[in-house]
Protein backbone atom coordinates (compact mmCIF):
# COMPACT_ATOMS: atom_id res chain seq x y z
CA UNK A 1 0.00 0.00 0.00
CA UNK A 2 1.45 3.48 -0.53
CA UNK A 3 2.10 5.14 3.22
CA UNK A 4 4.42 8.17 1.69
CA UNK A 5 3.26 11.42 3.05
CA UNK A 6 4.27 12.60 -0.40
CA UNK A 7 1.48 11.18 -2.06
CA UNK A 8 -0.41 12.89 -0.22
CA UNK A 9 1.11 16.15 -1.38
CA UNK A 10 0.38 15.49 -4.45
CA UNK A 11 -3.13 14.64 -4.34
CA UNK A 12 -3.37 17.96 -2.20
CA UNK A 13 -1.52 19.73 -5.27
CA UNK A 14 -4.38 17.96 -7.93
CA UNK A 15 -7.01 18.90 -5.96
CA UNK A 16 -5.94 22.86 -5.69
CA UNK A 17 -5.91 22.51 -9.92
CA UNK A 18 -8.36 20.05 -10.81
CA UNK A 19 -11.75 21.63 -8.65
CA UNK A 20 -11.19 25.18 -9.47
CA UNK A 21 -11.51 23.84 -13.44
CA UNK A 22 -14.14 21.25 -12.28
CA UNK A 23 -15.87 24.52 -10.96
CA UNK A 24 -15.17 26.62 -14.01
CA UNK A 25 -16.39 23.98 -16.34
CA UNK A 26 -19.62 23.20 -14.24
CA UNK A 27 -20.41 27.05 -14.97
CA UNK A 28 -20.27 26.78 -18.39
CA UNK A 29 -22.86 23.78 -18.33
CA UNK A 30 -26.32 26.28 -18.54
CA UNK A 31 -24.94 27.61 -22.18
CA UNK A 32 -24.69 23.57 -23.03
CA UNK A 33 -28.17 22.81 -22.17
CA UNK A 34 -29.42 25.85 -23.80
CA UNK A 35 -27.88 24.73 -27.04
CA UNK A 36 -29.10 21.35 -27.11
CA UNK A 37 -32.67 22.60 -27.04
CA UNK A 38 -32.82 23.23 -30.89
CA UNK A 39 -35.06 21.56 -33.48
CA UNK A 40 -35.91 18.23 -33.83
CA UNK A 41 -34.67 16.02 -37.37
CA UNK A 42 -35.58 13.90 -39.28
CA UNK A 43 -34.30 11.14 -41.38
CA UNK A 44 -33.75 10.98 -44.80
CA UNK A 45 -33.42 8.30 -47.30
CA UNK A 46 -32.51 8.45 -51.78
CA UNK A 47 -36.74 7.85 -52.48
CA UNK A 48 -35.21 4.55 -54.60
CA UNK A 49 -35.08 3.01 -51.11
CA UNK A 50 -37.96 1.90 -50.10
CA UNK A 51 -38.20 1.88 -46.50
CA UNK A 52 -40.71 3.28 -44.17
CA UNK A 53 -38.94 3.26 -40.75
CA UNK A 54 -35.81 2.03 -38.99
CA UNK A 55 -35.31 0.88 -35.72
CA UNK A 56 -33.09 3.76 -33.57
CA UNK A 57 -30.59 0.88 -32.75
CA UNK A 58 -29.95 0.29 -36.45
CA UNK A 59 -30.18 3.79 -37.32
CA UNK A 60 -26.76 4.27 -34.63
CA UNK A 61 -25.03 1.01 -36.42
CA UNK A 62 -25.02 2.30 -39.53
CA UNK A 63 -24.24 5.86 -38.55
CA UNK A 64 -21.22 4.15 -36.75
CA UNK A 65 -20.50 2.31 -39.77
CA UNK A 66 -21.35 -1.32 -38.25
CA UNK A 67 -23.92 -2.02 -40.72
CA UNK A 68 -22.81 -1.14 -44.30
CA UNK A 69 -25.32 -3.00 -46.46
CA UNK A 70 -28.80 -2.42 -47.32
CA UNK A 71 -31.00 -5.46 -47.69
CA UNK A 72 -30.38 -5.71 -51.32
CA UNK A 73 -26.29 -6.06 -50.48
CA UNK A 74 -25.94 -2.18 -51.74
CA UNK A 75 -23.63 0.18 -49.80
CA UNK A 76 -25.08 2.77 -47.75
CA UNK A 77 -23.82 6.03 -47.18
CA UNK A 78 -24.40 8.17 -44.43
CA UNK A 79 -23.60 11.62 -44.10
CA UNK A 80 -23.37 13.55 -41.20
CA UNK A 81 -23.81 17.58 -40.25
CA UNK A 82 -21.00 19.28 -38.85
CA UNK A 83 -19.60 19.28 -35.43
CA UNK A 84 -20.96 22.55 -34.44
CA UNK A 85 -24.96 21.89 -36.10
CA UNK A 86 -27.21 21.49 -33.44
CA UNK A 87 -29.09 19.07 -35.58
CA UNK A 88 -26.38 16.89 -35.40
CA UNK A 89 -26.28 17.55 -31.52
CA UNK A 90 -29.34 16.18 -31.36
CA UNK A 91 -29.20 13.15 -33.64
CA UNK A 92 -26.21 12.48 -31.97
CA UNK A 93 -27.74 12.10 -27.99
CA UNK A 94 -30.99 11.10 -29.11
CA UNK A 95 -29.81 8.35 -31.93
CA UNK A 96 -26.15 7.45 -30.68
CA UNK A 97 -26.57 7.93 -27.05
CA UNK A 98 -23.30 9.94 -27.15
CA UNK A 99 -21.92 13.48 -27.67
CA UNK A 100 -20.65 14.46 -30.92
CA UNK A 101 -17.53 15.23 -29.16
CA UNK A 102 -17.44 11.04 -28.08
CA UNK A 103 -18.97 10.37 -31.86
CA UNK A 104 -15.69 12.62 -33.27
CA UNK A 105 -13.66 9.98 -30.84
CA UNK A 106 -15.07 6.98 -32.24
CA UNK A 107 -13.97 8.25 -35.52
CA UNK A 108 -10.49 9.11 -34.44
CA UNK A 109 -10.06 5.81 -33.10
CA UNK A 110 -11.28 4.30 -35.95
CA UNK A 111 -9.38 6.27 -38.47
CA UNK A 112 -5.79 6.03 -36.65
CA UNK A 113 -6.00 2.43 -36.12
CA UNK A 114 -7.27 1.78 -39.75
CA UNK A 115 -10.68 0.54 -39.24
CA UNK A 116 -12.47 3.04 -41.60
CA UNK A 117 -12.92 6.53 -42.11
CA UNK A 118 -16.39 8.68 -40.96
CA UNK A 119 -18.83 9.57 -43.09
CA UNK A 120 -18.57 13.12 -45.03
CA UNK A 121 -19.57 16.18 -43.58
CA UNK A 122 -21.49 18.50 -44.76
CA UNK A 123 -22.32 22.07 -43.42
CA UNK A 124 -25.52 22.85 -44.77
CA UNK A 125 -28.60 20.77 -44.45
CA UNK A 126 -29.72 21.73 -47.93
CA UNK A 127 -26.59 19.50 -49.28
CA UNK A 128 -27.67 16.51 -47.43
CA UNK A 129 -30.78 16.73 -48.62
CA UNK A 130 -29.11 17.06 -52.24
CA UNK A 131 -26.50 14.31 -52.22
CA UNK A 132 -29.12 11.76 -50.78
CA UNK A 133 -31.32 12.77 -52.89
CA UNK A 134 -28.82 12.05 -55.69
CA UNK A 135 -27.25 8.57 -54.04
CA UNK A 136 -29.53 5.93 -54.10
CA UNK A 137 -27.54 4.45 -50.76
CA UNK A 138 -27.21 7.77 -48.92
CA UNK A 139 -28.95 8.14 -45.58
CA UNK A 140 -28.69 11.76 -43.50
CA UNK A 141 -30.58 13.74 -41.16
CA UNK A 142 -31.60 17.08 -41.10
CA UNK A 143 -33.37 19.21 -39.47
CA UNK A 144 -37.27 18.76 -39.05
CA UNK A 145 -38.17 22.45 -40.95
CA UNK A 146 -35.96 21.64 -43.75
CA UNK A 147 -37.46 21.20 -47.17
CA UNK A 148 -37.01 17.95 -47.84
CA UNK A 149 -38.23 17.32 -51.26
CA UNK A 150 -36.73 14.74 -53.56
CA UNK A 151 -35.83 12.10 -50.44
CA UNK A 152 -37.73 9.67 -48.32
CA UNK A 153 -38.68 10.59 -44.80
CA UNK A 154 -38.27 7.89 -42.95
CA UNK A 155 -39.74 7.11 -38.85
CA UNK A 156 -37.88 5.75 -36.34
CA UNK A 157 -38.88 3.03 -34.44
CA UNK B 1 22.51 1.72 -42.89
CA UNK B 2 22.76 5.57 -41.68
CA UNK B 3 19.28 6.85 -40.72
CA UNK B 4 19.75 10.24 -42.44
CA UNK B 5 21.24 9.27 -45.90
CA UNK B 6 17.67 7.05 -46.65
CA UNK B 7 15.27 9.90 -45.39
CA UNK B 8 15.04 12.03 -48.50
CA UNK B 9 15.03 8.86 -50.71
CA UNK B 10 11.94 7.31 -48.81
CA UNK B 11 10.29 10.62 -48.86
CA UNK B 12 10.22 10.79 -52.39
CA UNK B 13 8.80 6.99 -52.74
CA UNK B 14 6.39 8.10 -50.33
CA UNK B 15 5.66 11.38 -52.35
CA UNK B 16 4.97 9.02 -55.71
CA UNK B 17 3.27 6.41 -53.66
CA UNK B 18 0.68 9.01 -52.41
CA UNK B 19 -0.34 10.23 -55.33
CA UNK B 20 -0.60 7.56 -57.36
CA UNK B 21 -2.71 6.02 -54.29
CA UNK B 22 -4.84 9.17 -54.22
CA UNK B 23 -5.20 9.54 -58.24
CA UNK B 24 -5.65 6.28 -58.90
CA UNK B 25 -9.38 5.22 -58.05
CA UNK B 26 -10.50 8.27 -59.65
CA UNK B 27 -8.77 7.31 -63.32
CA UNK B 28 -10.11 3.71 -62.40
CA UNK B 29 -13.54 5.03 -62.19
CA UNK B 30 -13.82 6.63 -65.09
CA UNK B 31 -14.34 3.88 -66.86
CA UNK B 32 -16.77 1.68 -64.11
CA UNK B 33 -20.58 1.49 -64.80
CA UNK B 34 -22.92 2.44 -62.19
CA UNK B 35 -23.42 -0.30 -59.56
CA UNK B 36 -26.46 -2.03 -59.99
CA UNK B 37 -29.24 -2.95 -57.13
CA UNK B 38 -29.03 -6.60 -56.40
CA UNK B 39 -32.43 -7.99 -55.51
CA UNK B 40 -33.55 -7.94 -51.43
CA UNK B 41 -32.44 -10.36 -49.42
CA UNK B 42 -34.10 -11.42 -46.05
CA UNK B 43 -32.10 -8.79 -43.76
CA UNK B 44 -35.29 -6.52 -42.51
CA UNK B 45 -33.59 -3.30 -43.73
CA UNK B 46 -36.54 -2.33 -46.08
CA UNK B 47 -40.03 -2.84 -46.35
CA UNK B 48 -39.03 -5.42 -49.05
CA UNK B 49 -39.35 -3.79 -52.78
CA UNK B 50 -36.22 -3.49 -54.66
CA UNK B 51 -34.68 -0.30 -55.08
CA UNK B 52 -34.35 1.53 -58.36
CA UNK B 53 -31.90 4.50 -59.26
CA UNK B 54 -32.90 7.46 -57.36
CA UNK B 55 -35.34 9.65 -59.36
CA UNK B 56 -35.32 7.33 -62.09
CA UNK B 57 -31.92 9.19 -63.00
CA UNK B 58 -28.58 7.18 -63.64
CA UNK B 59 -25.84 8.43 -61.27
CA UNK B 60 -23.49 10.71 -63.25
CA UNK B 61 -19.72 10.27 -63.67
CA UNK B 62 -19.23 13.33 -61.69
CA UNK B 63 -21.41 11.64 -58.39
CA UNK B 64 -19.20 8.69 -58.62
CA UNK B 65 -16.38 10.45 -58.66
CA UNK B 66 -17.30 12.70 -56.00
CA UNK B 67 -18.01 9.55 -53.72
CA UNK B 68 -14.31 8.41 -54.54
CA UNK B 69 -12.65 11.75 -53.50
CA UNK B 70 -15.26 12.17 -50.14
CA UNK B 71 -14.71 8.48 -49.10
CA UNK B 72 -10.93 8.97 -49.55
CA UNK B 73 -9.38 10.36 -46.15
CA UNK B 74 -5.70 12.13 -45.38
CA UNK B 75 -5.48 12.56 -41.53
CA UNK B 76 -2.83 13.52 -39.66
CA UNK B 77 -1.56 14.74 -36.17
CA UNK B 78 1.80 15.93 -34.45
CA UNK B 79 2.49 15.39 -30.65
CA UNK B 80 4.75 17.10 -28.27
CA UNK B 81 4.93 15.93 -24.87
CA UNK B 82 7.01 16.77 -21.78
CA UNK B 83 8.10 14.26 -18.84
CA UNK B 84 9.07 15.30 -15.37
CA UNK B 85 9.19 12.82 -12.62
CA UNK B 86 10.72 12.76 -9.37
CA UNK B 87 12.96 9.77 -8.11
CA UNK B 88 13.19 7.63 -10.73
CA UNK B 89 13.23 7.65 -14.44
CA UNK B 90 10.33 6.57 -16.64
CA UNK B 91 10.32 6.16 -20.37
CA UNK B 92 12.64 8.74 -20.98
CA UNK B 93 15.33 10.77 -18.87
CA UNK B 94 12.44 12.38 -17.05
CA UNK B 95 14.00 13.48 -13.71
CA UNK B 96 15.71 16.35 -15.22
CA UNK B 97 12.70 16.90 -17.39
CA UNK B 98 12.18 15.65 -21.20
CA UNK B 99 10.80 16.50 -24.50
CA UNK B 100 11.80 12.64 -25.58
CA UNK B 101 7.84 12.03 -25.86
CA UNK B 102 6.93 13.24 -29.78
CA UNK B 103 4.96 11.41 -32.22
CA UNK B 104 4.29 12.56 -36.01
CA UNK B 105 1.68 10.42 -38.12
CA UNK B 106 0.04 10.59 -41.29
CA UNK B 107 -2.40 8.37 -42.80
CA UNK B 108 -4.38 7.95 -46.09
CA UNK B 109 -7.33 5.83 -46.55
CA UNK B 110 -8.93 5.16 -50.38
CA UNK B 111 -11.64 2.85 -51.15
CA UNK B 112 -10.58 1.10 -54.46
CA UNK B 113 -14.21 -0.32 -55.19
CA UNK B 114 -17.35 -0.74 -53.35
CA UNK B 115 -15.96 -3.84 -50.95
CA UNK B 116 -11.98 -2.89 -51.13
CA UNK B 117 -10.20 -0.50 -49.60
CA UNK B 118 -6.88 0.45 -48.92
CA UNK B 119 -5.09 2.79 -46.23
CA UNK B 120 -1.46 3.15 -44.45
CA UNK B 121 -0.04 5.23 -41.90
CA UNK B 122 3.78 7.08 -42.12
CA UNK B 123 4.29 7.08 -38.24
CA UNK B 124 7.55 8.28 -36.42
CA UNK B 125 7.97 8.94 -32.46
CA UNK B 126 10.40 9.28 -30.00
CA UNK B 127 9.91 7.93 -26.61
CA UNK B 128 13.28 8.31 -24.06
CA UNK B 129 15.72 5.63 -25.79
CA UNK B 130 12.58 4.20 -28.34
CA UNK B 131 11.77 5.17 -31.90
CA UNK B 132 14.23 8.48 -32.07
CA UNK B 133 12.66 10.09 -35.06
CA UNK B 134 12.98 7.06 -37.86
CA UNK B 135 9.79 7.11 -40.05
CA UNK B 136 8.32 3.76 -41.02
CA UNK B 137 4.93 2.28 -41.71
CA UNK B 138 3.28 1.67 -38.99
CA UNK B 139 0.32 0.64 -40.70
CA UNK B 140 -0.96 -0.48 -44.61
CA UNK B 141 -3.27 -2.95 -45.71
CA UNK B 142 -5.89 -3.99 -47.85
CA UNK B 143 -9.21 -4.13 -47.16
CA UNK B 144 -11.93 -6.68 -48.83
CA UNK B 145 -15.23 -6.23 -46.57
CA UNK B 146 -17.41 -8.36 -48.09
CA UNK B 147 -20.36 -8.66 -45.84
CA UNK B 148 -20.88 -6.65 -42.88
CA UNK B 149 -20.33 -10.07 -40.79
CA UNK B 150 -17.24 -11.09 -42.65
CA UNK B 151 -14.04 -8.91 -44.35
CA UNK B 152 -10.56 -9.50 -44.36
CA UNK B 153 -7.27 -7.53 -44.29
CA UNK B 154 -4.16 -8.45 -45.03
CA UNK B 155 -0.99 -6.08 -44.71
CA UNK B 156 0.49 -4.92 -41.41
CA UNK B 157 -2.48 -4.40 -38.90
CA UNK B 158 -2.64 -2.93 -35.25
CA UNK B 159 -3.47 -5.40 -32.86
CA UNK B 160 -6.45 -5.83 -31.24
CA UNK B 161 -5.73 -6.70 -28.15
CA UNK B 162 -7.73 -5.15 -25.39
CA UNK B 163 -9.69 -1.52 -25.84
CA UNK B 164 -7.30 0.35 -26.52
CA UNK B 165 -4.08 -1.00 -27.95
CA UNK B 166 -4.59 -0.60 -31.64
CA UNK B 167 -5.25 3.31 -30.80
CA UNK B 168 -2.06 3.57 -28.16
CA UNK B 169 -0.29 6.24 -30.22
CA UNK B 170 -3.19 8.35 -31.03
CA UNK B 171 -3.26 11.07 -28.43
CA UNK B 172 -6.27 12.87 -29.59
CA UNK B 173 -8.12 9.41 -29.65
CA UNK B 174 -8.38 9.50 -25.68
CA UNK B 175 -8.23 11.34 -22.80
CA UNK B 176 -5.30 10.06 -20.75
CA UNK B 177 -2.06 11.36 -22.10
CA UNK B 178 -0.52 8.04 -20.98
CA UNK B 179 -2.59 5.04 -21.03
CA UNK B 180 -2.73 2.61 -18.57
CA UNK B 181 1.02 1.09 -18.36
CA UNK B 182 0.22 -1.89 -17.06
CA UNK B 183 -1.87 -2.93 -19.78
CA UNK B 184 -0.30 -0.60 -22.84
CA UNK B 185 3.42 0.05 -21.68
CA UNK B 186 5.09 2.03 -24.13
CA UNK B 187 8.01 0.01 -24.30
CA UNK B 188 6.49 -3.05 -25.49
CA UNK B 189 5.31 -1.05 -28.40
CA UNK B 190 7.38 -2.86 -31.01
CA UNK B 191 6.20 -6.13 -29.81
CA UNK B 192 2.97 -5.05 -29.68
CA UNK B 193 1.18 -2.95 -31.95
CA UNK B 194 1.09 -4.46 -35.33
CA UNK B 195 1.21 -7.70 -36.54
CA UNK B 196 2.23 -8.68 -40.92
CA UNK B 197 -0.32 -11.02 -41.89
CA UNK B 198 -3.72 -11.52 -42.30
CA UNK B 199 -6.92 -10.49 -40.08
CA UNK B 200 -10.54 -11.53 -40.63
CA UNK B 201 -12.61 -9.44 -38.86
CA UNK B 202 -16.90 -8.97 -38.52
CA UNK B 203 -19.97 -7.46 -36.82
CA UNK B 204 -22.79 -9.99 -36.07
CA UNK B 205 -25.63 -8.40 -35.35
CA UNK B 206 -27.73 -10.27 -32.74
CA UNK B 207 -31.10 -8.07 -32.39
CA UNK B 208 -32.25 -7.59 -29.25
CA UNK B 209 -29.02 -9.48 -27.67
CA UNK B 210 -26.98 -6.64 -29.27
CA UNK B 211 -23.74 -7.69 -31.38
CA UNK B 212 -20.55 -9.72 -31.45
CA UNK B 213 -17.70 -8.00 -32.78
CA UNK B 214 -14.55 -9.89 -33.27
CA UNK B 215 -11.41 -10.04 -35.01
CA UNK B 216 -9.07 -13.14 -35.76
CA UNK B 217 -5.23 -12.88 -37.22
CA UNK B 218 -2.07 -14.66 -37.84
CA UNK B 219 1.16 -13.50 -38.80
CA UNK B 220 4.80 -12.45 -37.84
CA UNK B 221 6.07 -9.08 -36.38
CA UNK B 222 9.85 -7.53 -38.01
CA UNK B 223 11.16 -5.70 -35.40
CA UNK B 224 13.94 -3.77 -35.55
CA UNK B 225 17.08 -4.32 -33.16
CA UNK B 226 18.48 -0.50 -32.77
CA UNK B 227 14.75 -0.53 -30.71
CA UNK B 228 16.27 -3.33 -27.75
CA UNK B 229 16.73 -0.19 -25.12
CA UNK B 230 19.20 -1.03 -22.21
CA UNK B 231 19.77 -4.67 -23.12
CA UNK B 232 23.45 -6.02 -21.63
CA UNK B 233 23.79 -8.40 -24.21
CA UNK B 234 23.91 -8.27 -27.68
CA UNK B 235 21.17 -9.51 -29.52
CA UNK B 236 21.98 -10.97 -33.55
CA UNK B 237 19.44 -12.09 -34.70
CA UNK B 238 15.46 -11.69 -33.51
CA UNK B 239 12.79 -13.27 -35.31
CA UNK B 240 9.02 -13.60 -34.55
CA UNK B 241 8.07 -17.07 -36.08
CA UNK B 242 4.48 -16.25 -35.26
CA UNK B 243 1.93 -14.49 -33.73
CA UNK B 244 -1.41 -15.25 -33.58
CA UNK B 245 -4.91 -14.21 -31.72
CA UNK B 246 -8.25 -12.34 -31.68
CA UNK B 247 -10.71 -10.37 -30.05
CA UNK B 248 -14.12 -11.07 -29.00
CA UNK B 249 -16.59 -8.07 -27.95
CA UNK B 250 -20.03 -7.79 -26.94
CA UNK B 251 -21.64 -4.89 -27.35
CA UNK B 252 -24.99 -5.43 -24.95
CA UNK B 253 -28.33 -4.28 -25.38
CA UNK B 254 -27.64 -1.50 -22.92
CA UNK B 255 -26.01 1.11 -25.72
CA UNK B 256 -22.50 2.41 -25.09
CA UNK B 257 -21.73 -0.92 -22.98
CA UNK B 258 -19.46 -3.60 -24.43
CA UNK B 259 -16.99 -6.34 -22.89
CA UNK B 260 -15.00 -8.62 -24.52
CA UNK B 261 -11.76 -10.67 -24.32
CA UNK B 262 -8.77 -10.89 -26.40
CA UNK B 263 -5.61 -13.12 -26.74
CA UNK B 264 -2.45 -13.13 -28.38
CA UNK B 265 0.34 -15.89 -28.46
CA UNK B 266 3.46 -15.37 -30.07
CA UNK B 267 6.95 -16.71 -30.22
CA UNK B 268 10.20 -14.64 -29.83
CA UNK B 269 13.52 -16.44 -31.18
CA UNK B 270 16.74 -14.57 -30.48
CA UNK B 271 20.35 -15.08 -31.17
CA UNK B 272 22.33 -13.66 -28.30
CA UNK B 273 25.87 -13.33 -26.92
CA UNK B 274 27.37 -11.25 -24.42
CA UNK B 275 29.40 -9.07 -24.96
CA UNK B 276 32.50 -7.81 -21.39
CA UNK B 277 35.54 -5.75 -22.11
CA UNK B 278 38.64 -4.86 -20.22
CA UNK B 279 41.01 -2.48 -20.46
CA UNK B 280 45.04 -3.73 -21.12
CA UNK B 281 47.31 -2.61 -18.79
CA UNK B 282 48.87 0.73 -19.27
CA UNK B 283 46.73 0.99 -21.63
CA UNK B 284 43.32 2.83 -22.12
CA UNK B 285 42.47 0.90 -25.23
CA UNK B 286 39.74 -1.24 -24.35
CA UNK B 287 39.15 -5.15 -25.23
CA UNK B 288 35.77 -6.40 -26.24
CA UNK B 289 34.94 -10.02 -25.52
CA UNK B 290 32.38 -11.46 -26.76
CA UNK B 291 30.55 -14.98 -26.15
CA UNK B 292 29.82 -17.63 -28.65
CA UNK B 293 26.09 -17.00 -29.45
CA UNK B 294 22.97 -18.95 -27.63
CA UNK B 295 19.39 -19.02 -28.48
CA UNK B 296 16.88 -18.12 -26.50
CA UNK B 297 13.24 -18.47 -27.21
CA UNK B 298 10.02 -17.12 -25.21
CA UNK B 299 6.64 -18.20 -25.82
CA UNK B 300 4.05 -15.60 -24.51
CA UNK B 301 0.36 -15.87 -23.70
CA UNK B 302 -1.27 -12.63 -23.16
CA UNK B 303 -5.12 -12.46 -22.13
CA UNK B 304 -7.52 -9.41 -21.55
CA UNK B 305 -10.62 -9.00 -20.14
CA UNK B 306 -12.47 -5.77 -21.07
CA UNK B 307 -15.13 -3.86 -20.06
CA UNK B 308 -16.11 -0.42 -21.26
CA UNK B 309 -19.34 1.88 -21.32
CA UNK B 310 -19.83 5.02 -23.05
CA UNK B 311 -22.90 7.19 -22.44
CA UNK B 312 -23.53 10.66 -23.05
CA UNK B 313 -20.17 12.42 -22.21
CA UNK B 314 -19.09 9.82 -19.50
CA UNK B 315 -16.98 7.17 -20.31
CA UNK B 316 -15.68 4.29 -17.66
CA UNK B 317 -13.46 1.39 -18.62
CA UNK B 318 -11.54 -1.64 -16.92
CA UNK B 319 -9.62 -4.40 -18.08
CA UNK B 320 -7.82 -7.06 -16.23
CA UNK B 321 -4.62 -9.02 -18.02
CA UNK B 322 -2.12 -11.67 -17.79
CA UNK B 323 0.59 -12.12 -19.14
CA UNK B 324 1.95 -16.00 -19.15
CA UNK B 325 5.82 -16.06 -20.51
CA UNK B 326 8.06 -19.07 -21.24
CA UNK B 327 12.02 -18.61 -21.19
CA UNK B 328 14.11 -21.19 -22.77
CA UNK B 329 17.80 -20.69 -23.49
CA UNK B 330 20.35 -22.96 -25.02
CA UNK B 331 23.34 -21.94 -22.73
CA UNK B 332 22.94 -20.62 -19.15
CA UNK B 333 26.15 -18.91 -18.97
CA UNK B 334 25.48 -16.55 -21.77
CA UNK B 335 21.64 -15.81 -20.91
CA UNK B 336 21.45 -17.02 -17.30
CA UNK B 337 17.12 -17.70 -16.88
CA UNK B 338 16.95 -19.00 -12.99
CA UNK B 339 14.50 -21.36 -12.75
CA UNK B 340 12.02 -19.44 -10.96
CA UNK B 341 12.01 -16.81 -14.24
CA UNK B 342 11.73 -19.58 -16.81
CA UNK B 343 7.77 -19.54 -16.61
CA UNK B 344 6.03 -16.59 -15.27
CA UNK B 345 2.89 -15.04 -15.09
CA UNK B 346 1.99 -11.13 -14.67
CA UNK B 347 -1.18 -9.51 -13.92
CA UNK B 348 -2.06 -6.26 -14.74
CA UNK B 349 -5.25 -4.09 -14.47
CA UNK B 350 -6.90 -0.51 -14.40
CA UNK B 351 -9.82 1.41 -14.11
CA UNK B 352 -10.43 4.30 -15.69
CA UNK B 353 -12.90 6.85 -16.37
CA UNK B 354 -13.88 10.70 -17.86
CA UNK B 355 -16.26 13.10 -18.19
CA UNK B 356 -16.62 15.54 -20.67
CA UNK B 357 -17.88 18.68 -18.54
CA UNK B 358 -17.76 21.21 -21.76
CA UNK B 359 -17.09 20.70 -25.37
CA UNK B 360 -13.50 21.75 -24.54
CA UNK B 361 -12.67 20.49 -21.11
CA UNK B 362 -12.35 17.05 -20.11
CA UNK B 363 -11.16 15.44 -16.78
CA UNK B 364 -10.14 11.97 -15.96
CA UNK B 365 -8.52 9.89 -13.43
CA UNK B 366 -7.55 5.84 -13.71
CA UNK B 367 -5.46 3.60 -11.24
CA UNK B 368 -3.69 0.98 -13.05
CA UNK B 369 -1.70 -1.58 -11.55
CA UNK B 370 1.19 -4.18 -12.21
CA UNK B 371 2.69 -6.98 -11.17
CA UNK B 372 5.52 -8.68 -12.62
CA UNK B 373 5.31 -12.32 -11.25
CA UNK B 374 2.15 -13.09 -9.35
CA UNK B 375 4.52 -15.72 -7.77
CA UNK B 376 6.25 -12.93 -5.98
CA UNK B 377 4.25 -9.79 -5.43
CA UNK B 378 6.06 -8.66 -2.22
CA UNK B 379 8.51 -6.02 -2.81
CA UNK B 380 8.68 -2.62 -4.85
CA UNK B 381 10.53 -4.18 -7.76
CA UNK B 382 7.72 -6.68 -8.15
CA UNK B 383 5.02 -4.21 -8.79
CA UNK B 384 3.83 -1.01 -9.70
CA UNK B 385 0.70 1.25 -8.96
CA UNK B 386 -0.75 4.01 -11.07
CA UNK B 387 -2.59 6.94 -9.88
CA UNK B 388 -3.11 9.34 -12.43
CA UNK B 389 -5.45 12.47 -13.39
CA UNK B 390 -5.86 14.16 -16.57
CA UNK B 391 -7.34 17.18 -17.48
CA UNK B 392 -7.46 17.80 -21.12
CA UNK B 393 -8.38 20.61 -22.93
CA UNK B 394 -9.82 20.84 -26.82
CA UNK B 395 -8.58 24.03 -27.59
CA UNK B 396 -10.02 24.10 -31.23
CA UNK B 397 -11.78 21.10 -33.31
CA UNK B 398 -8.35 20.48 -34.17
CA UNK B 399 -5.56 21.28 -30.93
CA UNK B 400 -5.74 19.76 -27.68
CA UNK B 401 -3.87 20.35 -24.57
CA UNK B 402 -2.99 17.73 -21.53
CA UNK B 403 -2.29 17.73 -18.36
CA UNK B 404 -1.73 14.71 -16.08
CA UNK B 405 -0.34 14.16 -12.42
CA UNK B 406 0.75 10.70 -11.65
CA UNK B 407 1.34 9.12 -7.92
CA UNK B 408 3.29 5.91 -8.18
CA UNK B 409 4.48 3.46 -6.10
CA UNK B 410 6.57 0.49 -6.71
CA UNK B 411 9.50 0.08 -9.43
CA UNK B 412 7.90 -2.89 -11.44
CA UNK B 413 7.64 -1.58 -14.88
CA UNK B 414 10.79 0.66 -14.35
CA UNK B 415 14.15 -0.06 -16.41
CA UNK B 416 17.36 0.00 -15.02
CA UNK B 417 19.51 1.16 -17.55
CA UNK B 418 17.67 4.32 -17.57
CA UNK B 419 18.65 4.88 -13.79
CA UNK B 420 22.27 4.40 -13.86
CA UNK B 421 22.12 0.41 -13.72
CA UNK B 422 20.35 0.69 -10.28
CA UNK B 423 18.60 -2.93 -9.16
CA UNK B 424 15.20 -1.83 -9.19
CA UNK B 425 15.09 -2.67 -5.78
CA UNK B 426 17.09 -0.20 -4.79
CA UNK B 427 15.12 2.41 -6.93
CA UNK B 428 12.80 5.06 -5.14
CA UNK B 429 9.42 3.14 -4.03
CA UNK B 430 6.84 6.37 -3.67
CA UNK B 431 7.65 8.71 -7.18
CA UNK B 432 5.80 11.03 -8.97
CA UNK B 433 4.94 11.87 -12.61
CA UNK B 434 4.01 15.00 -15.11
CA UNK B 435 2.77 14.56 -18.46
CA UNK B 436 2.37 18.14 -20.49
CA UNK B 437 1.29 17.00 -24.00
CA UNK B 438 -0.25 19.30 -26.80
CA UNK B 439 -1.33 17.80 -30.05
CA UNK B 440 -2.50 18.80 -33.25
CA UNK B 441 -4.24 16.40 -36.15
CA UNK B 442 -6.42 16.45 -38.84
Amino acid sequence: MVRNPRGKDVFRLLHIVVIPLLLGALMTLPAAVTQAQSPSFVIITNPARPISSLDRKLLADVFLKKITRWSDDSSISPVDLGPKSDTRARFSEEILERSVAAVRNYWRQSVFSGRDVPPPEFDSESDIVAYVSRNPGAIGYVSAATNVNGTRVVQIR
Amino acid sequence: MGKSRGKPCFRARLAICLCGVLLAPAAASATEEPDQPQAATAVDLNDGATPTEGNGHSRSFSDKLMDRVMNSRLHGFVSQGFLLSSGNNYLAMSKSGSFEFSEVGLNVTVPLSDRLRLGMQLFSQDLGPLGNYSAKFDWYYLDYKWKDWFGIRVGRIKVPLGLYNDTQDVDAARNAALLPQSVYPAQNRDYLLAQTGAELYGFIDLKQGGALDYRAYAGTIFLDLTNVPGNALLIRNLVVPYVLGGRLMWETPLTGLRVGVSAEALELDAVVLSRTSTQTAGSTDTVLHDSKPATVAVDALLTVGSLEYIYGDFNFAAEYSRWFIDERTSDQHVVPIPAALAHSVSERAYVMSSYRVTPWFQPGAYYSMLYNNVEHREGRENQQHDYAATLRFDLTDWWLLKLEGHYIYGTGALNSAMNYDQKLSTLTPNWGLLVLKTTGYF
